[in-house]
């Protein structure tokens, strides 16, 4: 059979930021994938030697639209570390909590779109309706739902009252209910498991070897959590369990971000319960003398690194950013080798790659230069079909 | 014994096992080991690095320090990171390559090739990172003497869409 090579993206909804896939394929089989990154390249680093510290805070915010703590988390790390600020313990108690809730709405959110991948439209209504309540304890807390801006140099903007914390618990207890329904689903569901067991498989030795990080590293029975390997914030004092799981495919992936949910949902109960007394913030000088840090963090999607320098004026020398995604990257380009081109957009969507839009991606023939046009919904449709055939139908539930 | 006792093994190992290329190891603080390497030597040490349990290359930070460019190599293990720094000369910038240590290395590569415009001996042709294919390939954004007044003007498109 001709070998046929069809790029997806670098629109495509499954790939979340604009990336480019070349999927060599024998039918539908993929023989071979790379991938091509850079199309959302805003030259972040460039500006941020520009700005000023604070400026900066606010520029790393938006570094991503998902783990916006994460960044400004990470960046004022490293800021802090270089001004040698001893930053109250109330305050790491707070960036701490707000870290568990944005790591919770985005679980959910993956596993709201991971259920739309596999056709499973229900479970993505129920999980984005459910993601309503992290966010609604987002923005009462913060008084944004997406870019919180808790974070300040030195400290926390906002403190935590009585009544915000009971609203906050209030919600988390609902949470926990409705999580161990899905967990439920996650583990028994005879279509979902269908759907998911040995699809993009990522055994443990091609995951360190590429690089994996997260719940995807996780899944594939990496110990490998920042959050244990180097506790930063208050994670040394809350007792939560890494999750891992050894079936290295897609299932594994759904399982572990569960799972973790309910971690994320101990560890809020722990913080709110046990808030420390004190400041918020402390006075941190806008100039930092000359130095250099480097700190990771995990984020949702895995480990989050930024380099920072300092050279005695009141903006950067130089700022590093590397996030989760771009280490996951390359293992989705092994994932999908041997796979189905049906599996695609649930092989991409399993590392949770950072959403933004709806596109199309062309198929063409290479000998008779054929083209053919697949919108996303016939791309989605297809996946759908050819499991259906394999006798996994969700349209019957 | 030091309360740093991993981080000062990883140093003294460093400076044991390679007299001469690596300098200027230091302990930052916990979990944090710097050292400077020579340039060609660059592979080797990573190698080493990594059978000492840095399994991760968590990534390539570039600079311009006025003379001379180059880059940070960030590996992380065990809870810590190791920065491993090497300079090259701003006349012919140039690095090896580290994929054979580090598969994991391409973008971070190719991104000092666009960035900075050093060349990384070794890495395979591909498309570039994270310019924009229609970039100009003499420009290199993250230099320091870079502005983007260098841009060539925007052309704006000759016909508006109907």
């Amino acid at each position: 059979m001709s070998k046929i090579t069809i790029p997806l993206g670098p629109q495509h909804p499954a790939l979340k930021e604009p990336e480019n896939f070349m999927l060599v394929l024998e039918g539908e089989q993929i023989t071979g994938a790379t991938v091509n990154l850079g199309y959302n390249h805003r030259g972040m680093e460039k500006v941020a030697e520009s700005r000023t510290y604070i400026q900066n805070l606010y520029l790393i915010e938006r570094v991503c639209g998902i783990c916006s703590h994460s960044h400004t988390t990470t960046y004022i790390t490293n800021v802090e570390e270089l001004a040698k600020a001893e930053v109250p313990q109330r305050a790491l108690a707070i960036r701490t909590l707000i870290a568990e809730l944005e790591r919770v709405h985005s679980h959910l959110l993956w596993l709201g779109v991971a259920g739309y991948e596999m056709g499973y439209e229900t479970l993505f209504m129920y999980t984005w309706r459910d993601r309503e309540q992290v966010l609604d304890c987002l923005e009462l807390l913060s008084g944004n739902r997406v870019h919180y801006s808790i974070n300040t140099i030195g400290g926390v903007r906002r403190d935590i009252t009585a009544e915000q914390k009971a609203a906050v618990l209030k919600r988390i207890k609902y949470l926990e209910e409705r999580t161990q329904y899905y967990i439920k689903i996650a583990t028994q569901e005879t279509t979902l498991l269908a759907r998911t067991m040995n699809v993009a498989k990522l055994p443990p030795d091609i995951a360190v070897k590429y690089g994996a990080v997260g719940p995807t590293a996780r899944a594939s029975g990496i110990k490998i959590d920042v959050r244990k390997d180097e506790p930063y914030l208050i994670y040394d004092k809350l007792d939560f369990k890494m999750i891992t799981h050894d079936t290295c495919d897609v299932f594994g992936r759904v399982v572990v971000r569960a799972l973790e949910l309910v971690e994320s949902y101990k560890m809020i109960n722990q913080i709110l319960n046990n808030l420390p007394e004190g400041p918020i913030a402390v006075k941190i000088p806008m100039k930092l003398a000359p130095g250099e840090a480097v700190n990771h963090y995990e984020a949702p999607r895995g480990e989050d690194i930024h380099y920072l320098k300092s050279n005695g004026t009141d903006k950067p020398e130089r700022l590093k950013v590397r996030a989760p995604t771009m280490a996951n990257l390359q293992s989705v380009a092994y994932m999908m080798e041997g796979g189905w081109l049906a599996d695609v957009p649930l092989a991409i969507a399993a590392i949770d790659p950072c959403m933004s839009c709806t596109d199309r991606a062309v198929v063409w023939d290479a000998k008779k230069g054929k083209k053919t046009t697949y919108a996303w919904e016939d791309l989605r449709k297809l996946g759908i079909e050819h499991y259906r055939k394999r006798g996994v139908d969700f349209t019957k539930l | 014994m030091s309360e740093f006792a991993k981080e000062e093994k990883i140093k003294a190992g460093l400076e044991a096992k390679f007299p001469g290329v690596v300098t200027n190891a230091s302990v930052q603080r916990k979990n944090r080991v710097w050292a400077e390497a020579a340039t060609e030597k660059l592979p080797e040490v990573l190698e080493w690095l990594k059978a000492e349990g840095f399994i991760y290359l968590s990534t390539i930070t570039g600079f311009d320090e006025g003379e001379n460019f180059g880059a940070f190599y960030h590996l992380s293990g065990h809870g810590m990171v190791a920065s491993i720094k090497v300079k090259t000369p701003k006349t012919n910038p140039a690095l090896p390559s580290v994929l054979p240590v580090f598969p994991v290395a391409t973008s971070y590569e190719r991104e000092l090739e666009d960035m900075f415009g050093i060349k990384v001996q070794g890495l395979p042709p591909g498309r570039r990172y994270p310019l924009p294919d229609d970039f100009p390939t003499d420009q290199y954004p993250l230099r320091k003497d870079w502005t983007d007044a260098n841009l060539p003007a925007w052309d704006a498109p000759a016909k508006e869409a109907k």
